[in-house]
């Protein structure tokens, strides 16, 4: 009763607000996308979080960007040389401009940077990101165009690491507005703020003295939409029901059981690019039972992944035997595979003293408690019985991500990023001993050497031979559930063109256009 | 009331607020987990650069110290910096503050307006189908999963019908300037109908989302509490003197009827406002209630301190409030 | 009886207990008398009997183990819509599991996590709240800043943090809801009780010597009682929707045990596509609540002492 006359109420108020509340007037380009995550700060220095970065990069471009097949590309820099294994010179594009009409020079890249490495360079705090920089040590501007990086030792990835850093103005302190730099912005980049409706939307206007951005990245030009709206909509469902409903033209993280709902609308698709982020389940190497190669092995033989790619991810994954995307500088192509093998599984494991199976239990975060059930009962059909144990991903972290190996934990169903897709990346801190992500506490001596040969080694070709060697050698020792490296899968609206997802997970609003 | 009541409800505040800030310490302190791990994400870090950002954060400094330098700055107005805001917390959550609060007031006033007369007249009509009718229908709306029932109103509304948007609280076309920060207040305030229309649209799906138990608790609430006016002494005395009996629900009992409802309204409201963070994720709505979540998932401690003192401000301020309407409306009860 | 009654209870109840009948039984059986005539109510008391029943005997009436998952079955539809078999009614969940079993086993769950909560919560709250009103001073002091504490704390901010903090899992969940829960029947009897101190049968019982706890446990308690029972059964419905709540923000029951709340809340992000993974065990919580709320409104007018002069 109640309920009958409330929605009546509301259909009545809907009404209302749809003939009041008109739409914008035709013609003007308003391109939403619906984001599942709000950005923290505007401040490109201020932050380590992969949403914000992907919004502000709209407004900030970077001295170097990647091209749509994840090339690098020179952005702000006209080209780059590097001098000596620890110097890179890059010249700075003539006839870029801030927001605020200012002339980019040397001088503004050089304050960029040195408040992304000096310490306390933020009002007496340090730059969050400046761990991502690595060993850069100085910046120095040589005349009016150029610019000198200076590391404290090699460290190869360095310009692949650069289009994460966007380039802000000297002296860019966002002083006068309330929040300073965190709510303010001046870029140089496509798009520039006109509001920011916090845990809302992050709202943009083309930015009509666009320099073009990257000649490598064609089309060169100003932006195509006149406005660009980031709404925020965590909840996925939401987020769909929005690109449904015509809301919103563009969402992200589009969940794979989802697709065939947007496939089927007449106003949408699905594209899908490949990810960066390499999950597999964490095997405690230092604990029994998974200190036995033998019994990681079996875990290897006895999971059908292939299985949970195309029922639970719906086809959208990659399969890996190793820890790099095969995008990734070094990936090794010819790593044994771990096939689905009953039988195998079950004589490994009698052969490590396991004949009636094993009990175990699999951490897992809440997002992926499906995977991590659906991966429990495959396994056990070997006779690994996986518990399933869910917990909040800052529990885990804390339980796996420490320099101990956490007693009672075994399995860990859990991904790392590598936006960079260079080894250092992932490969490092994953594998190495005592490594900030070394969850499955795997230690070889050997994969240490050789990582830590690569990691300054400066000629590519002998650096990815290391790394193939390296991939060789844990693929043997299977310190994890190697799983698969699953697509970043996005909803559209037909409306949209020229745009691409990207691999790094950026949404650049350079190019896209609405029909 | 007089003036040294009040002080005395004032002073009250303190050890509320002392034991709630004591108790979310404690409770995070308790809890496991790092912030500066999840901060850094996947990152290949050194041990320095780790200990660098725990020190910018004064996560180095042992837990009562912590807690005493978060006594004491919040005396002063300053509840710290949020980890990963960056910014200072009172900023931040003032932000996002607004949105809730329009949220849960125009959710209070549908479930009020609906639960009332049903309430009335369900006891009125007491064992009629009407009663019955809406007894069953208050119960399906406390039955009710409120993010099941939001996202069936979201799909019927929004995706199938297009009458109404998903998410949001305004369009981008519409530009209020603030007054009292509520956009439905200050829209009509400005004279801006349009905008006004379009907030409403936006609102309307997460309020109803959000008030149906409310609704459905009040309609109970007035319909108990109505039944027993009715048997009161003063009520049949009244019906035995020949009163006509419109005048009699009217002029006595439904004053006296509504002492519960108004009381339980107040007191829920915090309810409510402290409430709503699954209708604010499931409708993007900007508000408070998903931050506070984001922030215990995420280990921000200082702002879930301070968001949660603000409510517990809130609260003992509505419960006073609920006091006040209390004695005004019964006035055999004194404070 | 007098002629209030009529009003109380459902249509043709009265008519039905003649005076002669109700002098000869014992005021118990007069009373569920009543509340067997009162036919919605029974039929309710009935239901959750039967979920009851349902919950107990799992194990034989589930027609599939609720945890067998088979990626083949991933979403599939009810019996009566294309894709769908009877030997799975109801259909499957995003593991394929059937989806009826997991309800039948579910209302395990969801019966136990209600139950518990609210016993023991208005256990305590009634205690704590009778003597805070009755009482006063000291007493009423110290538990009503305790529960302005507690109550100042948003209920799922606190269950949050709790369950944070203690880990997901059954008995934490129970944990972490009573923590608050009590408060709020004590604030109920407080108020009534508070109320009730100024009435003429206190004071009359206060004047012929009555001790307090014979005041308060034979005078007070039941003439607040059907506010608490009022509050209490809407509050059971609460619990459950609130361990939907905690399941939606990824604090439920651990897997694969499945409870209503969690299989509502792990579906819901299918409802475009597979509407029925969310809506069954969402139709079974309301069924029950709804069942819960009748039946005990039913008897609330059937023992509640003010209908018997």
């Amino acid at each position: 009763m109640r309920l009958r006359t409330t929605l009546l109420a509301a259909a009545v108020a809907a009404t209302a607000g749809v003939t009041l509340g008109a739409p914008a007037p035709a013609g003007a380009q308003e391109l939403r996308v619906g984001f599942s995550a709000d950005a923290l700060t505007l401040d490109p220095a201020n932050h380590r979080n992969r949403e914000t970065e992907t919004i502000i990069r709209n407004m900030y471009d970077g001295v170097l960007t990647r091209t749509p097949d994840m090339q690098l590309a020179p952005q702000l820099a006209e080209g780059w040389s590097q001098t000596s294994p620890t110097t890179y010179e890059f010249t700075i594009r003539d006839g870029v401009t801030f927001h605020d009409g200012s002339a980019l020079t040397a001088q503004d890249i050089k304050y960029t940077f040195d408040r992304l490495i000096q310490d306390g360079a933020m009002n007496g705090q340090t730059s969050p990101r400046k761990s991502l920089l690595g060993p850069l040590d100085r910046v120095e501007v040589k005349g009016d165009r150029t610019v000198v990086f200076t590391l404290s030792e090699p460290w190869p990835i360095f310009p692949a690491m650069l289009p994460f850093q966007e380039v802000v103005p000297d002296g860019f302190t966002g002083a006068g507005a309330e929040g300073g730099a965190n709510v303010t912005s001046n870029g140089t980049g496509p798009f520039k703020l006109v509001e920011w409706r916090k845990g809302d939307a992050v709202i943009m206007e083309r930015f009509e003295d666009y320099y073009g951005g990257s000649p490598d990245n064609p089309p060169v030009g100003k932006a195509c939409v006149e406005r660009a709206i980031f709404q925020i909509i965590p909840e996925s469902a939401s987020r769909v029901a929005a690109l449904l409903a015509g809301d919103v033209q563009i969402i992200n993280e589009l969940p794979a059981h989802a697709m065939g709902q947007v496939e089927n609308n007449p106003d949408t698709e699905v594209l899908t690019v490949n990810g960066t982020r390499t999950f597999f389940v964490a095997l405690n190497n230092a604990q029994p039972p998974f200190d036995d190669p033998r019994v990681r092995k079996a875990a290897n033989y006895a999971l059908d992944k292939q299985l949970i790619i195309d029922r639970i991810l719906n086809g959208t994954a990659t399969p890996l035997n190793g820890v790099l995307s095969p995008d990734a500088f070094g990936h090794n192509p010819d790593l044994k595979e771990y096939g689905h093998d009953l039988e195998k599984a079950k004589a490994l494991l009698a052969e490590a003293g396991h004949e009636d199976g094993l009990d175990v239990t699999m951490d897992v975060e809440g997002p992926f408690k499906d995977t991590a059930e659906a991966i429990a009962s495959l396994l056990s059909k070997a006779g690994i019985r996986a518990k399933v144990q869910v917990a909040e991903s800052a529990i885990l972290k804390d339980k796996w991500r420490s320099d101990e190996a956490p007693e009672d934990g075994q399995m860990w169903l859990t991904s790392w990023g590598n936006g960079s897709l260079d080894p250092v990346g992932i490969f490092n801190p994953t594998l190495t001993t005592g490594g900030r992500g070394n969850s499955a506490h795997y230690s070889n001596p050997e994969v240490d050497a050789l990582l830590e040969q690569a990691a300054t080694e400066m000629d590519q070709e002998k650096r990815a031979a290391l790394y193939r060697q390296a991939q060789e050698i844990v693929n043997e020792d299977a310190p994890w559930i190697f799983l698969w490296l699953p697509q970043d899968i996005y909803g559209v609206s037909k409306r949209l063109t020229n745009w691409q997802p990207s691999a790094d997970s950026r949404i650049n609003l350079h190019d896209a256009c609405l029909k | 009331m007089t003036l040294g009541k009040f002080i005395e409800r004032l002073a009250q505040l303190v050890p509320v607020l002392l034991g709630v800030s004591l108790i979310v310490f404690l409770m995070m302190s308790l809890t496991p987990g790092d912030p500066v791990e999840i901060m850094l994400g996947d990152q290949h870090v050194t041990p320095e650069q780790e200990q660098a950002l725990r020190h910018d954060l004064g996560l180095d400094r042992p837990p009562h110290e912590r807690f005493l330098v978060f006594i004491g700055n919040a005396l002063q107005g300053d509840f710290g910096t949020s980890f990963y805001h960056r910014r200072p917390v009172g900023e931040v959550i003032a932000e996002r503050l607004p949105a809730t609060i329009e949220l849960t007031l125009v959710a209070m006033i549908l479930a009020l307006v609906t639960a009332i007369p049903l309430g009335v007249l369900a006891a009125v009509k007491k064992s009629t189908i009407f009663d019955k009718a809406s007894t069953v229908g208050s119960l399906l709306g406390v039955s009710m999963p409120h993010f099941w029932f939001g996202i069936l109103l979201l799909m019927l509304f929004a995706v199938h019908l297009h009458w109404l948007p998903v998410a949001g609280r305004i369009d981008y076309e519409y530009q209020v300037e603030p007054i009292t920060h509520l956009l439905l207040v200050d829209s009509l305030l400005r004279g801006n109908i349009a905008a006004f229309g379009n907030a409403l649209s936006h609102i309307i799906l997460p309020a109803l989302t959000l008030g149906l138990a409310m609704g459905a608790i009040l309609m109970r609430v007035t319909r108990t509490s109505m039944l027993e006016v009715m048997r009161a002494d003063y009520v049949r005395f009244a019906e035995a003197k020949g009163l006509a009996r419109h005048r009699i629900l009217f002029r006595h009992a439904l004053k006296n009827a509504l002492i519960p409802t108004v009381t339980v309204a107040a007191l829920e409201t915090g309810t409510l406002l402290g409430g709503n963070m699954i209708v604010e994720t499931i409708f993007g709505w900007p508000g408070l209630g998903r931050l506070v979540v984001e922030s215990i998932f995420q280990r921000n401690y200082p702002l879930v301190q301070a968001a949660v003192l603000f409510y517990a401000v809130t609260y003992v301020m509505l419960n006073f409030l609920a006091d006040i309407l209390y004695t005004i409306l019964n006035p055999r009860v004194k404070l | 009886m007098t002629t209030a009654v009529p009003a109380s209870s459902a249509g043709a109840s009265s008519a039905a207990s003649p005076d002669r009948a109700a002098r000869t039984q014992s005021p118990f059986w007069r009373n569920m008398r009543k509340f067997a005539d009162n036919r919605l109510a029974l039929a309710s008391g009935v239901v959750v009997l039967l979920f009851v029943v349902m919950a107990v005997a799992a194990p034989l009436i589930a027609p599939h183990d609720p945890n067998a998952t088979d990626l083949f079955r991933r979403l599939q539809p009810p019996a009566w819509m294309a894709g769908g078999e009877w030997a799975y009614p109801l259909g499957c969940d995003a593991l394929g599991r059937d989806i009826l079993s997991r309800i039948i086993y579910g209302a395990r769950i969801s019966i136990f996590i209600g139950t518990a909560v609210i016993l023991v919560a208005t256990t305590i709250g009634i205690l704590a709240g009778l003597a805070a009103g009755y009482l006063r001073g000291w007493v009423d002091t110290a538990i009503s800043r305790l529960v302005d504490i507690l109550l100042a704390f948003p209920y799922l901010i606190f269950a949050i943090g709790l369950m944070a903090m203690m880990g997901p899992g059954l008995s934490n969940i129970v944990i972490a809801l009573a923590y608050k829960e009590w408060v709020i029947p004590c604030r109920v009897v407080r108020g009534e009780t508070l109320a009730a101190r100024e009435m003429e049968y206190v004071e009359a019982a206060r004047a012929l010597g009555a001790g307090r706890a014979r005041i308060m446990w034979r005078e007070i308690l039941p003439n607040i009682l059907s506010p608490v029972v009022v509050v209490s059964t809407i509050r059971m419905a609460n619990v459950i929707i609130l361990e939907a709540s905690l399941s939606f923000l990824g604090l439920g029951v651990q897997p694969p045990t499945a409870s209503w709340g969690s299989m509502v809340a792990d579906g819901r992000a299918f409802m475009l596509e597979a509407w029925w993974v969310s809506t069954f065990p969402g139709l079974a919580i309301l069924l029950l609540v709804l069942s819960l709320n009748v039946a005990s409104q039913g008897l609330r007018d059937a023992f509640d002492p003010k209908f018997h002069d």
